[in-house]
């Protein structure tokens, strides 16, 4: 039997009063009741022994709890108790990711102990697996078709030793902090072909990916990116086959910037103003103004294709600065804007259908849900034009539902939405930047129940938003009903005094762990025996 | 106990853990040291070594190693290494030390004084916290904040950390005081030790330290203090820990009362001082490498062996070989290495031979065809072995049994367990509570009143897991850089920096060194370099760093003996004054060396040795430190490095301190310089320089703090963020008083310039990977300097890439240096061109930098987004969009841009 301890096993065992068999020792501690009863506490002799041998520890659990080893009665698991639980507790998984540069170019592990201290405290929290993003600039860094997935392994056993359950998110794109670029091969090929990548109205190239109009073209040394993303997905799938289905439960397929299914139209945006702009789109590499030549020959306007909007605004501007995004009889409007705007959306779908169908296929059989993730962006969505949206490749504006046929696209392909920014709350942006992130959210997953398709949470500021975890809670109870949520993410911040506790807290809400009453602890009296035996001298700490 | 699998990990994952100690010496060429003082003017630079910590060897040592590198398995010829393999060794030393505890009386009858203290050298830390009256419980709280000494830090909301120090009274513990108002509703004070270094803890008897403050206070065996004689329990901290507790003394102490303290009141209170000692041990890891190669020699149809060690000192290898895979042990053939004698007819031993310059030690052994394998293990002494995983080292001799990398990897695979053991013993440790929680579930029972039982389960559960992220959070931030984050600042400060602080001077500083290694050969270099003040200055020159001036041993200066006589090889006072004036006269700044770590003594002692001091301050061997034999001081024990050559002065004393203090001031107002370039301060601890610092408050001041990069095979490492932490660490404890040589860019500049690896330049966070990345104001840069090139040329740049590197550090944050001999040579034009572009940009110590490229051969970086820069063959144009840039100076592999419009 799975026990997760702080999650259901342990919430029924307070409220039924399980008790465990006492021997001499126990605690008695404050009476504080307060949600942090649990953690004002001191350092103890329990923590200094953390890193010392078994022996001891496994002794000290003797000393204290006359340990019993007879096997679970099974039916003690789904007796009643379990029917008592509430909803919540089965239907939130609770995942968290691992650091992005959990394994290195060089193929190890970073803060290899950090991890594993971090994984036994998932664990023991009832956390129910980890997030771990695979790059594909560092499995297959070298040459075309040569894996190295040595340093993603020696995690995976990690994980599964601990007893957690890993969610793998494929990546495709270059990271710039940390620095994790693209397959050093795919680089050199982008040196002297550079219209693989994206490029925008003013020629500037984004190097985080490879562009969506090279999908189907030879480009990679004779070889489609499509391809090599497949033969990537088979190698994986080979090299994991041992934890597939078992310890790894799902797969994410990156889609693109930032594993997001979207074009990179906000990735030069000042990080100085707090107003993010509209963003560009990215269609003026010569593949893209191709594809957008085609179209617009079939539809009998030849002269359409041969640039994209000419009016729109640059990356830091407000719509308003041209007239392409203007709220009222702004070319969005117009034929050809809807022209265009079709066209580049449905680019960016098909590009979508194709990746997620590619990983459908390749992982179907191996009991792992497959998922991919949409972008949440938020920003200037209480405009008509939802500019920011429509750079980035989503037509949804006030007049048209953009996300429909994105959630039909995932329940084609059976596939599972990741959806980022739960945590993001209308009251905290910035009034000027007519954001929304609660609106958009509750857009996209009435279109993904309309098609059925699941729903998976994260939240998107990673030094915690203000609110954060209110709103988390918010969109994961009520009718909201998520498949898993993946909280970003373990390293120093994660685990620093001014974050975990309320992590912790998170998590206990999260599984409605309340004590009731009389469960809170009482003042006892201590009493201890005291070994001569140095071994012996093992104890919890006493009074 | 659960059975764990030892799995291993990979063996990438195995290799981040080499230790690399021991190969600094690819660095650095060693001046071996003659001690006698005249004879030895460089062998300073020794120290640059970094020196295994001295300790008493205990007399049993567990051992422990691995084997570390993966396996060369090319195809064979004959005659070429088919087996290579560096493994690790590790030995466990124990210094033993004391502590104590010490209750006392302050000022008053209501202030008092507790005390605690080590002298086992480390950071420690006392992690401490306070029991108040009326608390039944275990827990402790943070104490009243006037409680607090200085440097303490909050940890949750329960406890304080403080560092313990050094006292000025020349104690020789580390120790750390807290005053306290007996009137307070303190009942208690509760603490452990933690040493940093090691992450140890230091309890008593298994728990926390308890001193009680009211006399009645329950008593549970861990109280310390108290009437009753004082005990210790061994064992009870984790052999992890690496601390023991060494004596296992009476525990009459121990009063298991189950009085409650009920309603208290304070005119019950009553103390009593007491001085309690304690032995304590830390263990420290000694690690050393073997390195096994094998070849075959094909004339002779024999098996050539190479073993090479660090080890120094007498290393027998008890060896011998086998025919198969059962390891059974055999006595080969003679004839066998010269210095081996056959032990119990089991096995030879085989003395190793010293390595030529002293360096470790290692033997040739010829093996005939027909073994299969090698086997050994290392003795250096009677009670110390070295050996694999508690194995047999076994090295395969046919290439055939390593060539499938099979034999080879079950040879590999204890050596991974073994770096496994720890994390999976962590991890059966984990699984454990989860078994016993699972059994506790299970141990279902309706009985309700237990309830608080489980209660507590969960409660301990909690504690696990904060623990386990506590340890992990240490980890990720330890991980991560501790430095001032400086982002924020640098917004602010992209307008000329208005404070001029010591660390940085104005922001726009350009240091010249003023000589080389044989300036002093004149005899009238102060005269010579006035000549030169006007020119300096219009190059662009903001501040010049003389030599040395005081009366020296050495004539270079840096062998100092009577500190308050300033005539020197370079000139007498009066010439100084004169080229002090002079330069004030065109507008720059003056740096004295200082050489404070060490300084020559006058007079012998009775013993003979050197550590009587006479002129003006007339010390005497309290002046000096404690741990270096060879000068016999009767200071405490250094706080850093020793510099081997001559007395250290020790810091800590206090009439050193204000003597210092009283020269350097003297220097100041007498002689007009406006700050210091402090010679070695690795010798001693950065918080005294804050101390000269602010009593001298000079204009600038730079420290040279000067250790090995790191390096793998003789390949540097990419990351060099432990040696640039170290460095940033003395920052810190100068308090950012003073800026520090940028060590770790000159080294990254010779491997990026001289191999053509250019991505160096790039941390992994796309930062500048030197200081200057990380603390850009306090870093000053520089290719060359006295020591490092000139005549002496222990450290020299890349010849031919001067320009180069001078192209990256006149363009880039930080504080430039530029050498004197560089100056006045062929590069002269294109120094003054990188100057002018420096100082025309306005590029200062924390302006910004952008890497926009830094590949193979070619590095590329936007400063101050006005400024682009190249270096490297490899191609590179700014970008062309709004800006445009006009190009500016170029040389050899490299080139600089100016953007003439900014986007608007």
């Amino acid at each position: 039997m799975e026990v997760s301890l702080m999650g259901n096993s342990q919430a029924n065992v307070v409220k039924t009063g399980l008790p465990y068999r006492d021997s001499r020792v126990c605690c008695s501690y404050k009476n504080k009741i307060d949600d942090k009863v649990l953690f004002v506490n001191r350092v103890s002799f329990l923590g200094q022994n953390r890193s010392a041998n078994l022996r001891k520890a496994q002794l000290r659990f003797c000393t204290k709890a006359s340990v019993q080893s007879q096997p679970l009665p099974s039916d003690r698991d789904s007796g009643p108790l379990s029917s008592a639980r509430p909803k919540s507790l089965d239907a939130v998984r609770l995942f968290v990711g691992l650091p992005l540069d959990t394994v290195s170019d060089a193929n190890t592990v970073n803060h290899a102990k950090a991890i594993a201290a971090g994984l036994k405290a998932l664990k023991l929290l009832g956390v129910e697996g980890v997030e771990l993003p695979v790059w594909w600039g560092v499995a297959e860094k070298e040459a075309m078709g040569k894996y190295n997935w040595s340093g993603y392994l020696a995690v995976a056993e990690m994980v599964e030793k601990i007893g957690l359950k890993l969610h793998v998110s494929l990546c495709f794109h270059a990271l710039k902090q940390p620095k994790i670029p693209l397959p050093d091969w795919v680089s050199q090929i982008g040196e002297s072909q550079s219209s693989i990548f994206y490029t925008d109205q003013s020629g500037q190239q984004f190097k985080g990916c490879l562009s969506l109009a090279v999908d189907d073209l030879p480009v990679l040394h004779g070889k489609t990116p499509i391809q090599v993303y497949q033969e990537f997905c088979e190698s994986f799938k080979s090299s994991f086959k041992p934890f597939m289905g078992t310890t790894i439960t799902g797969i994410s397929m990156g889609l693109g910037p930032d594993g997001e299914l979207r074009y990179p139209s906000h990735h030069r945006l000042a990080k100085s103003s707090k107003i993010p702009g509209v963003g560009e789109f990215q269609c003026c590499d010569r593949n893209m103004l191709n594809l957008l030549q085609q179209h617009a020959e079939a539809n009998g306007n030849p002269l359409w294709g041969l640039r994209g909007p000419h009016d729109a605004p640059s990356y830091d501007e407000s719509p308003n600065s041209n007239s392409f995004f203007k709220d009222n009889g702004g070319s969005w409007e117009s034929p050809y804007g809807d022209f265009f705007l079709s066209w580049y959306s449905s680019q960016l779908i098909s590009h979508g259908n194709c990746l997620l169908s590619l990983a459908s296929s390749t992982f179907g059989e191996t009991g792992v849900s497959i998922y991919g993730k949409i972008p949440l962006i938020h920003s200037w969505y209480k405009t008509r034009s939802h500019p920011s949206e429509l750079t980035a490749g989503f037509y949804n504006t006030a007049k048209r539902d953009g996300y429909a046929a994105v959630a039909e696209m995932f329940a084609k392909n059976s596939c599972k939405m990741i959806l980022p920014g739960m945590d993001l709350s209308d009251e905290h942006q910035p009034r000027e930047s007519f954001s929304s992130p609660e609106s958009l959210l509750a857009q996209i997953r009435t279109a993904c129940n309309k098609h059925g398709v699941e729903v998976s949470g994260q939240n998107s500021s990673v030094t915690g938003a203000p609110g954060g975890f209110e709103q988390m809670k918010k969109n994961l109870f009520g009718e909201n009903v998520v498949d898993l949520f993946t909280y970003q993410r373990m390293g120093a911040y994660f685990f620093s005094p001014e974050h975990f506790p309320s992590f912790t807290k998170f998590v206990r809400n999260l599984n409605q762990l309340e004590l009731h009453g009389d469960d809170l602890p009482v003042e006892e009296e201590v009493t201890e025996s005291v070994h001569t035996n140095a071994n012996m001298n093992i104890q919890v700490q006493a009074a | 106990m659960s059975t764990v699998t030892i799995r291993p990990l990979l063996p990438s994952y195995r290799r981040a853990n080499l230790n690399f100690r021991d190969r600094t010496n690819i660095l650095l060429k060693p001046n071996y040291i003659n001690y006698s003082i005249k004879s030895a003017p460089n062998a300073r630079r020794f120290c640059s070594f970094k020196k295994l910590q001295k300790i008493t060897v205990s007399s049993s040592t567990s051992t422990s190693t691995s084997p570390a590198t993966s396996t060369d398995t090319t195809p064979v010829r004959p005659g070429d290494v088919f087996f290579k393999e560096t493994f690790p060794l590790k030995r466990t030393h124990a210094v033993e030390g004391k502590m104590f505890v010490r209750l006392q009386k302050g000022k008053d009858e209501k202030n008092w004084q507790l005390s605690v203290g080590c002298n086992i050298p480390g950071k420690w830390i006392l992690h401490w916290g306070v029991s108040f009256v009326g608390d039944n419980g275990s827990e402790w709280d943070q104490p009243p904040k006037k409680m607090r000494p200085p440097g303490s830090v909050s940890i949750k909301d329960y406890a304080i950390e403080t560092p313990l120090k050094k006292l000025a009274e020349g104690d020789v513990f580390d120790q750390v005081n807290i005053d306290f108002d007996t009137r307070s509703d303190i009942a208690a004070i509760n603490f452990v030790l933690k040493d940093e270094e090691t992450g140890a803890w230091y309890q008593h008897r298994g728990r926390d330290f308890k001193v009680p403050l009211v006399d009645y206070l329950q008593h549970d065996g861990n109280v310390i203090g108290t009437k009753s004689t004082f005990g210790l329990w061994p064992g009870a901290l984790g052999q992890l820990s690496k601390m023991i507790l060494k004596a296992d003394t009476s525990q009459s102490g121990i009063q298991d009362s189950s009085s409650e303290s009920c309603e208290l009141k304070q005119e019950n209170k009553h103390l009593e001082g007491f001085y309690e000692e304690l032995p304590i041990v830390k263990e420290i890891i000694i690690e050393n490498t073997v390195s096994v190669s094998v070849r075959k020699c094909p004339e002779t149809a024999k098996t050539l062996l190479n073993l090479e060690t660090d080890l120094t000192g007498d290393v027998v290898v008890h060896w011998g070989v086998c025919r198969d895979d059962s390891k059974n042990w055999e006595i080969p053939a003679e004839p066998y290495p010269p210095e081996t004698i056959v032990f119990k007819n089991k096995a030879l031993r085989t003395l190793l031979q010293p390595k030529e310059g002293g360096k470790g030690c290692s033997r040739l052994f010829t093996v005939d065809e027909e073994f299969a394998g090698f086997l050994f293990v290392l003795k250096l002494n009677e009670n110390t072995w070295l050996k694999c995983m508690e194995n047999d080292f076994y090295i395969p001799l046919t290439s055939s049994s390593c060539l499938p990398a099979e034999s080879v990897q079950e040879m590999l695979i204890p050596g991974k367990a073994e770096e496994a053991t720890q994390e999976v013993s962590q991890t059966a440790y984990t699984a454990g509570i989860i078994k016993e929680i699972r059994n506790l579930v299970s141990d279902f029972s309706s009985d309700i009143s237990r309830k608080t039982k489980s209660k507590e389960a969960q409660k301990s559960i909690l504690l696990e897991i904060e623990k386990l992220a506590a340890e992990a959070y240490s980890i990720f931030r330890t991980t991560a850089p501790t430095f001032f984050e400086e982002a924020a600042v640098e917004l602010e400060e992209s307008k000329p920096p208005a404070k001029i602080s010591p660390g940085t001077g104005t922001g726009f500083e350009i240091l010249c060194q003023g000589f080389n290694w044989e300036s002093h050969k004149s005899g009238r270099w102060y005269m010579e370099l006035k000549e030169k003040a006007t020119e300096l200055s219009s190059l662009g020159f903001s501040v010049i760093w003389l030599p040395p001036p005081t009366e020296s041993v050495s004539p270079e200066g840096y062998m100092p003996r009577d500190l308050y006589n300033l005539s020197s090889r370079y000139g007498n006072i009066d010439e100084l004054k004169d080229v002090v004036n002079k330069f004030h006269d065109v507008g720059m700044k003056i740096l004295g060396d200082v050489v404070l770590n060490h300084r020559c003594a006058h007079y012998q002692n009775q013993n003979g040795v050197w550590n009587i001091f006479g002129g003006r301050l007339n010390w005497d061997d309290r002046a000096v430190v404690a741990d270096d034999p060879h000068f016999q001081g009767r200071g405490n024990k250094s706080s850093g490095d020793n510099f081997h050559a001559a007395p250290n002065i020790d810091h800590s004393q206090d009439f050193v301190r204000k003597d210092i203090k009283e020269w350097l001031c003297w220097l100041r107002n007498e002689i007009g310089y406006d700050g210091w370039r402090l010679d070695f301060v690795r010798g001693f601890w950065g918080g005294y320089v804050k101390d000269y610092l602010e009593a001298t408050e000079p204009y600038f001041a730079v420290g040279e703090y000067w250790d090995s990069l790191s390096y793998t095979y003789g390949e540097m490492d990419h990351n060099q963020d432990a040696h640039r932490q170290r460095i940033i660490d003395w920052i810190n404890a100068a308090s950012g008083t003073a800026g520090a040589f940028d060590v770790t860019t000159k080294g990254i500049l010779h491997s990026a310039l001289d191999r053509c690896e250019y991505w160096r330049l790039s941390d992994e966070k796309g930062k500048p990977p030197g200081v200057v990345g990380w603390w850009p104001s306090r870093a000053v840069t520089f290719i060359e300097n006295h020591d490092t090139g000139s005549t002496q040329g222990h450290w020299r740049f890349p010849g031919g890439r001067e320009m180069q590197g001078y192209a990256y550090i006149l363009t880039h944050p930080g504080t430039p240096s530029v050498f004197y001999d560089h100056i006045f040579s062929h590069y002269r034009q294109e120094i003054e061109a990188l100057l002018s572009v420096r100082k025309r940009n306005k590029i200062h110590c924390r302006s910004r930098v952008e890497i926009v490229k830094a590949e193979r051969d070619v590095y590329a970086a936007i400063i101050d987004e006005k400024v682009a820069m190249k270096l490297g063959p490899g191609h590179y144009e700014p970008p062309s969009g709004s800006q445009n840039w006009s190009f500016v100076t170029e040389g050899r592999d490299y080139k600089s841009n100016l953007a003439n419009t900014r986007r608007g």
